[in-house]
């Protein structure tokens, strides 16, 4: 479970300061689907960055089961990341050089997972997103919406608690967008992942049963399904 | 292993980055071979002319200055009513003689493993005209100076020390200390050509018939006799009507030492038992070597050692420059991987890996570039000269003439030759692990700059930049 309280975050740019994300509070639970959406630049991928552990906040705390990645050390934040966060990202940032499934592998190394179960689980990956016959195939030899699926294998493998997407679907047509939305959904109620997805698409966001705006660095609850309304948590 | 995988993939599927990278190492590198390998080709060369000068093994050479000029009448005489012909073999005037026994000594210094005595002589051979032979001026008829020629008795129980330890021999076979007492002796390949000599022939010397066991051939400019005979033959032979008998005496000691760096001290211990003696090292000698080898060994050691580390930090910087690209370029891929959890110090090693093979890679490319770099340097390279004294062992030149009233000689004290040396640039096994050393380091270096550079990007900073 999320818990994020009073979250800034402040950029230095030439002599100004500005503010990426200004007092955030936001709770997510286990199991949760929660969607953010809002304009470029108004903060949405630094507060995905904050919750993945790969950027600290300047204000406030953000507890993963009670633990603050704010404060972490930095050894610490790469272990959550290695074992409880699995992300999704809009150009899919395949290592160009690694077959498919040696980019699936690629997240059960820091687990120091032995090499024949490394290449068992990556094809189990790939299998799962309907990508069994090209496992050996370089990212440059796929389609845009398999290079998402083993994204989404390669997020997915080490089994985290967390699956973080930023815009998965921003680089894709419409059908293979709707491919992606889906598949995410499915292993989402399959896992019992908590799935943070941000997106632009109005369409995909209302799929899920929580939606947020960012706008100028301020959250804002649009639609809660456990309330059935919009409400504001920020 | 993953991270072979990786390494693997990464230098096969982006093979031009890592060719270009160890195109750069490799040029640094071969550039620091091609000149460690014609550094080693002029040292060797002076090698070759000191081992001339000085033979093979020795390191410090014991000589007696003459104690007088001996200038002038060797020795007179009177024509009578016929000719009368003399073989003398007597010692060079320009060398005085030490006591045989001065060769034990020297052998019991601290330091010396051998010292081999040696003596120079001059076998002359006039026959003295008749009265009526001489012309109105005085003058005796030609071809009254007969043949002369030098020989060189060996110390028999110390072969491979000293001048005779340089030549090779070309037919027959060496003395050995079985000749003690034998009257055999080793010809000069060019003089036995020039007399039409060979195995088995029989040469006067001293008046002796002297059986030709072997012919030598010495390296160019080394101060060879023309014959080398058992030193106890020389000794017993050699003599003149003018001086005296050089039984038990030698006029050179050959030294060889336990190390270089024993040599100031074993000069200074032979000085001080016998004074008066000149005692000379290769080194000393080397500083006498004047010429285009001379120039050659500056050029190799000052301008080569800098054109070497000049290039070799050319290519360090050119590589790590090359590889921090490189890493820009993947700065995204690093991030990812900084999110999948992978910690900073693998991703460093992993940049390391592939920095060390591509500093192999390098390496092997820089040690082709030497080998053809000094193949050039031998093919291109004029044949240097060296200009040296002669060997602190051989008597200066002499020429002597004959007159109504004897036979008189000058000698030229400051007499030089000149060694023509081809540079045949060697690339060492040293120079090769230099080399591989060399481009390791800079494949290290080259990979710690690119890792020093990603460990300073935070994830979510290299995830936004672009490729």
């Amino acid at each position: 479970m999320y818990t994020l309280s009073g979250v800034g975050k402040t950029f230095r740019k030439g002599d100004a300061t500005v503010a990426a994300l200004q007092d955030v509070d936001l709770t997510i639970e286990d199991g949760d689907w929660l969607t953010i959406q809002g304009r470029t630049g108004h903060g949405k991928s630094t507060l995905l960055n904050i919750l993945a552990g790969l950027d600290r906040p300047t204000t406030g705390t953000v507890e993963l089961d009670g633990r603050d990645l704010a404060t972490m050390r930095e050894r610490e934040l790469t272990e959550v990341r290695a074992t409880s966060i699995g992300f999704v990202f809009q150009s899919f940032n395949l290592i160009p050089t690694l077959s498919a499934a040696e980019n699936v592998e690629a997240a059960l190394v820091p687990l120091g997972v032995p090499t024949a179960e490394r290449r068992t689980r990556a094809a189990e990956a790939l299998a799962s997103v309907g990508l069994g016959g090209r496992v050996q195939h370089l990212p440059s030899e796929m389609s845009g919406g398999q290079q998402q699926r083993v994204g989404i294998a390669r997020a997915l493998v080490k089994r985290p608690r967390v699956l973080l997407a930023d815009e998965p679907s921003g680089n894709l047509d419409e059908d293979t967008r709707d491919e992606i939305i889906q598949l995410l959904s499915t292993l989402r109620e399959e896992r019992n992942l908590t799935l943070v997805l941000v997106t632009h698409d109005t369409t995909l966001a209302y799929r899920a049963p929580r939606v947020a705006v960012m706008r100028n660095g301020r959250l804002m609850m649009r639609r809660d399904s456990r309330t059935d309304k919009a409400v504001s948590d920020s | 292993m993953f991270f072979l995988t990786f390494l693997r993939r990464e230098l096969l599927r982006r093979m031009h980055r890592a060719v270009f990278v160890a195109l750069g190492l490799s040029v640094g590198v071969g550039l620091v071979v091609t000149v460690t390998a014609a550094s080693t080709g002029v040292s060797n060369a002076q090698t070759k002319v000191l081992h001339a000068l000085y033979g093979i093994g020795t390191d410090v050479t014991v000589t007696k200055a003459a104690s007088s000029k001996r200038d002038g009448t060797l020795f007179s005489f009177s024509p009578g009513k016929v000719p009368v012909r003399h073989n003398y073999m007597i010692p060079p005037p320009g060398l005085g003689v030490i006591d045989g026994a001065a060769v034990a000594r020297v052998a019991k210094v601290h330091g010396v493993i051998a010292a081999a005595g040696a003596m120079s002589l001059l076998d002359t051979d006039i026959t003295v005209p008749s009265q009526s032979q001489l012309s109105a001026s005085g003058k005796p008829p030609a071809g009254s100076l007969g043949n002369h020629f030098t020989v060189n008795g060996v110390d028999l129980a110390h072969l491979k020390l000293g001048p005779y330890a340089s030549g090779t021999i070309g037919s027959g076979r060496s003395l050995a200390a079985s000749d003690a007492r034998s009257d055999v002796a080793v010809a000069d390949a060019g003089y036995a050509n020039a007399h039409g000599l060979k195995v088995g022939s029989t040469m006067s010397i001293a008046g002796h018939d002297f059986r030709v066991v072997g012919v030598t051939r010495q390296p160019r400019g080394g101060g060879s006799a023309d014959f080398y005979i058992p030193l106890t033959r020389a000794q017993a032979y050699a003599s003149s009507p003018e001086t005296k008998a050089v039984s038990d005496k030698i006029d050179t000691i050959y030294v060889a030492v336990t190390n270089t760096a024993a040599i100031p001290a074993v000069r200074t211990e032979i000085n001080r038992l016998l004074p008066g003696t000149t005692v000379t090292s290769s080194s000393s000698l080397a500083d006498d070597v004047t010429g285009s080898l001379t120039s050659a060994t500056s050029l190799a050691t000052d301008l080569g050692r800098w054109l070497a580390i000049v290039a070799l930090i050319t290519a360090f910087a050119a590589a790590s420059l090359l590889t921090a690209a490189n890493v820009a370029r993947r700065t995204r891929e690093f991030g990812t991987l900084r999110t999948l959890g992978w910690r900073t110090r693998r991703i460093i090693g992993q940049i390391l890996g592939e920095s060390v093979v591509t500093g192999l890679a390098g390496a092997v490319a820089g040690i082709a570039l030497g080998f053809l770099g000094a193949a050039l340097v031998g093919w291109l390279a004029p044949e240097l000269t060296a200009t040296v004294a002669q060997n602190p062992g051989s008597p200066p030149s002499e020429n002597i003439t004959l007159n109504s009233s004897g036979m008189r000689r000058s000698i030229s004290p400051y007499s030089t030759h000149t060694i023509n040396v081809h540079l045949d640039a060697q690339v060492t096994l040293a120079a090769i692990g230099l080399a591989v050393g060399l481009a390791l380091i800079g494949g290290i270096i080259a990979g710690l700059y690119g890792g020093w550079r990603i460990s300073r990007l935070r994830p979510a900073e290299a995830l936004r930049r672009v490729e």
